[in-house]
């Protein structure tokens, strides 16, 4: 080093630093870590906390759009209250079938966010492939069940799949993500769930004896099924659903109220166009 | 290495913070398991004995120092470091003579030092400090070992506490010091002195026939340890003010004041040697305030080997607000449970202090509410104890402080009460 080079100050511990150092000498922090989100140091550490003000920084998870190029779209965003999205989803289009799959991690469970995303990603694959809504479902709950090291230390998550082909719609479930159609907002499933709102039914090794729901209908008229988590429909009471905007801008804006509302939990909406709707 | 034992550190906490939420508490149990045998020793251990041979153990005391020294000796394993002490006004070597050194234990120089420490006799004042300033002289010849002490005295030290407490502190955390009080005439706060600057137990022999157990079992105890040194090393967030770091169990330390800076976010906490044990600490950290739904990492804690740099063993102390006041108002049994125990510890401190100056009405309010808590928190020897210090009317409640107290029972009390109980496993 020469005394000619530029100073700079450690993110961590603010001691003197000359540019092209790759560690901090005074607290050995390594040069050209991430920028926290919050205190704006470059100290994000790989465990994802910054060891400056400590903030566990937000991940693509936080919140994620996505949209097919029939129109069909999906957005999942972790709220105002929760400190991560344990809410994962799936949209993913296969020839002329359109596959749709919510997970909503069990909050009292550990590693929920993982439980959900391990799920969607399993069930999602196998129903785009062909796979029946039991198949999927078993496989999704083997691989959750996988994740578990006990009975006492077992990841959780609900689950609802919908496989939308042109004449036929099938819905499985399991737990209370729900699916509803638009633009009338008919409930298409039914909550495992008691009087008091605790689920009786989840993926996950703690799981007993959980059946999957299987509901297979044909759509009549043109319009939206929605598939949502809890964090979107425990907002619905009196709510009058967007009727304009493509379903993009309907989801962004389902999330807004539900956010506007509260957001005490963690929301994902997927839309998918119906009947002469599809394009 | 498959001969060093493996770490554990478990974090029990409850992370949730109400809105208005500043203060996390959690409990670190650090636990030692597996690979260690006391066949296979990986650092050299070195022990020094000190016997206090000043007038006041003359009779029957010296006999029961000399033959707890004794088995001290023998209890050694071949091939450790050793030397005995007498202490008096000064430090004189018992064993080997000549020059302050320690020698490998053998049969024929553990013969030898035997010879040597019935050969001791009573005379002359009492100096810890002196004492354990030759005890470090000798001990720090040998870096790498496992450094311990074992102190035996019956009477109160006639150094000044300047002088004491410097010596104390030039020490601190170099060597570790167990010790032991013998007789009624001894004063339990200068071996709790001794025992929070040099990160050790100080113990009360109530029968000096008992002294030779004693001897034996901290032989033996030191005898176990095969990791030198390993420092708790607490990150806290550059907003954050670390407010303490206790060792709560086995007894209560508090080593907040034995930070050495690491960086400006981090300190290390010296914890002394290790052997097949579980330890538990108690951290609190004030964090800045936060908004709802965002989560910290409050604290960062690592154990490390101060020698190597290695980590051992880490995990983090969390925050998260909310304002779900069934979250935030959790409290977790093992934070309560320690928290508790150092309550008991200081009401029992603050009544047996304020007995010594005559402040009947604070002695009797803490003694009582103390035999309380004890009897609470199903301390029954404790509660025992302050039985018969403290005495409760059951038809009114009222408390007032026993005239005549056996002083052993004092002490007892006294030097007790730094000793936790776990919580029972059903308690969690």
């Amino acid at each position: 080093m020469t005394g000619n080079e530029k100073v700079a100050s450690c993110p961590v511990c603010e001691a003197p630093v000359l540019a092209g150092d790759i560690y901090c000498e005074a607290c050995g922090h390594p040069m050209g870590a991430p920028t926290c989100a919050s205190c704006g140091a470059g100290a994000v550490d790989a465990e994802g906390y910054c060891e400056r003000c400590g903030l566990r920084q937000p991940t693509g998870r936080d919140h994620a759009e996505t949209v097919l190029d029939n129109g069909a779209a999906a957005v999942t965003d972790r709220g105002l209250r929760r400190s991560r999205n344990e809410d994962a989803m799936a949209l993913m289009a296969s020839g002329d079938t359109i596959v749709a799959v919510v997970c909503d991690g069990v909050g009292s469970s550990p590693r929920a966010d993982e439980a959900s995303a391990v799920a969607v990603e399993t069930a999602a694959t196998a129903l785009a492939r062909g796979a029946s809504q039991q198949e999927a479902f078993d496989l999704a709950g083997r691989a959750v069940a996988k994740l578990a090291t006990s009975v006492y230390d077992a990841p959780a998550c609900t689950y609802v799949a919908a496989v939308v082909e042109p004449d036929r719609i099938t819905l499985g479930w399991a737990g209370d993500t729900r699916a509803y159609s638009l633009p009338d907002g008919g409930l298409l499933t039914e909550d495992d769930a008691i009087e008091t709102g605790e689920i009786t039914a989840w993926l996950g090794a703690d799981a007993e004896g959980v059946t999957l729901h299987v509901r297979t209908f044909t759509p009549h008229a043109p319009g939206l099924l929605l598939v949502c988590s809890d964090g979107l429909w425990r907002y619905l009471d009196g709510y009058a659903f967007p009727s304009a905007g493509t379903p993009l801008e309907m989801a962004r804006e389902m999330l807004r109220h539900a956010l506007d509302s509260g957001g005490q939990d963690n929301v994902t909406i997927a839309l998918i166009p119906l009947g002469e709707a599809r394009e | 290495m498959s001969d060093q034992p493996a770490f554990t550190l478990n974090i029990d906490q409850n992370k949730y913070l109400p809105l208005d939420g500043r203060e996390v508490h959690a409990i670190l149990t650090v636990g030692s398991t597996g690979g260690v045998t006391t066949q296979v020793v990986s650092s050299e251990a070195a022990e020094v004995i000190i016997v206090d041979t000043s007038g006041s153990m003359s009779g029957g005391k010296i006999r029961e120092a000399r033959q707890a020294a004794a088995t001290a000796v023998r209890t050694l394993r071949d091939g450790v470091l050793f030397a005995v002490i007498a202490g008096t006004e000064k430090a004189g070597m018992v064993y080997p003579g000549g020059s302050p050194r320690l020698v490998k234990a053998t049969a024929a120089t553990k013969a030898e030092a035997e010879r040597a420490i019935g050969r001791l006799l009573a005379h002359g004042g009492t100096a810890i400090g002196e004492w354990l300033n030759l005890a470090g002289h000798m001990l720090a010849a040998h870096p790498s070992a496992i450094k311990h002490a074992l102190l035996m005295t019956d009477g109160q030290n006639n150094e000044s506490d300047d002088v004491f407490s410097s010596v104390l502190a030039g020490w601190s955390g170099r060597f570790v010091v167990d010790s032991l009080g013998v007789g009624d005439d001894w004063v339990p706060a200068e071996l709790r002195k001794v025992a929070d600057a040099m990160l050790g137990t100080f113990d009360f022999v109530r029968n000096q026939t008992d002294l030779s157990e004693y001897f034996r079992r901290l032989t033996q105890t030191s005898m176990s340890k095969t990791v030198a040194e390993l420092s708790l090393r607490v990150w806290v967030p550059q907003t954050a003010r670390l407010k303490f770091v206790k060792q709560v169990s086995p007894t209560l330390l508090d080593l907040t004041g034995k930070r050495a800076d690491v960086n400006p976010l981090t300190g290390d906490y010296p914890t002394g040697s290790w052997g097949a044990e579980e330890r538990e600490y108690h951290v609190c950290v004030e964090v800045p305030p936060g908004q709802i739904g965002q989560e910290i990492r409050a604290g960062w804690v690592k154990l490390v080997r101060p020698d190597t740099g290695d980590v051992v063993a880490s995990g983090n102390v969390l925050a998260q607000w909310t304002d779900d006041l069934a979250q935030s108002t959790r409290i977790n049994g093992k934070v309560a449970h320690y928290t508790g125990q150092a309550e008991l510890h200081e009401l029992i401190q603050d009544g047996l202090s304020a007995r010594a100056v005559g402040d009947v009405d604070t002695a009797t309010a803490r003694l009582a509410r103390a035999r309380e808590l004890a009897a609470e928190t199903g301390r029954e020897d404790t509660a025992r104890l302050l039985e018969k210090v403290v005495e409760v009317d059951p038809a009114t409640g009222t408390a007032r402080l026993r005239r005549n107290v056996d002083k052993a029972d004092e002490i007892e009390l006294d030097t007790g009460s730094v000793r936790t109980s776990r919580l029972r496993k059903e308690g969690f």
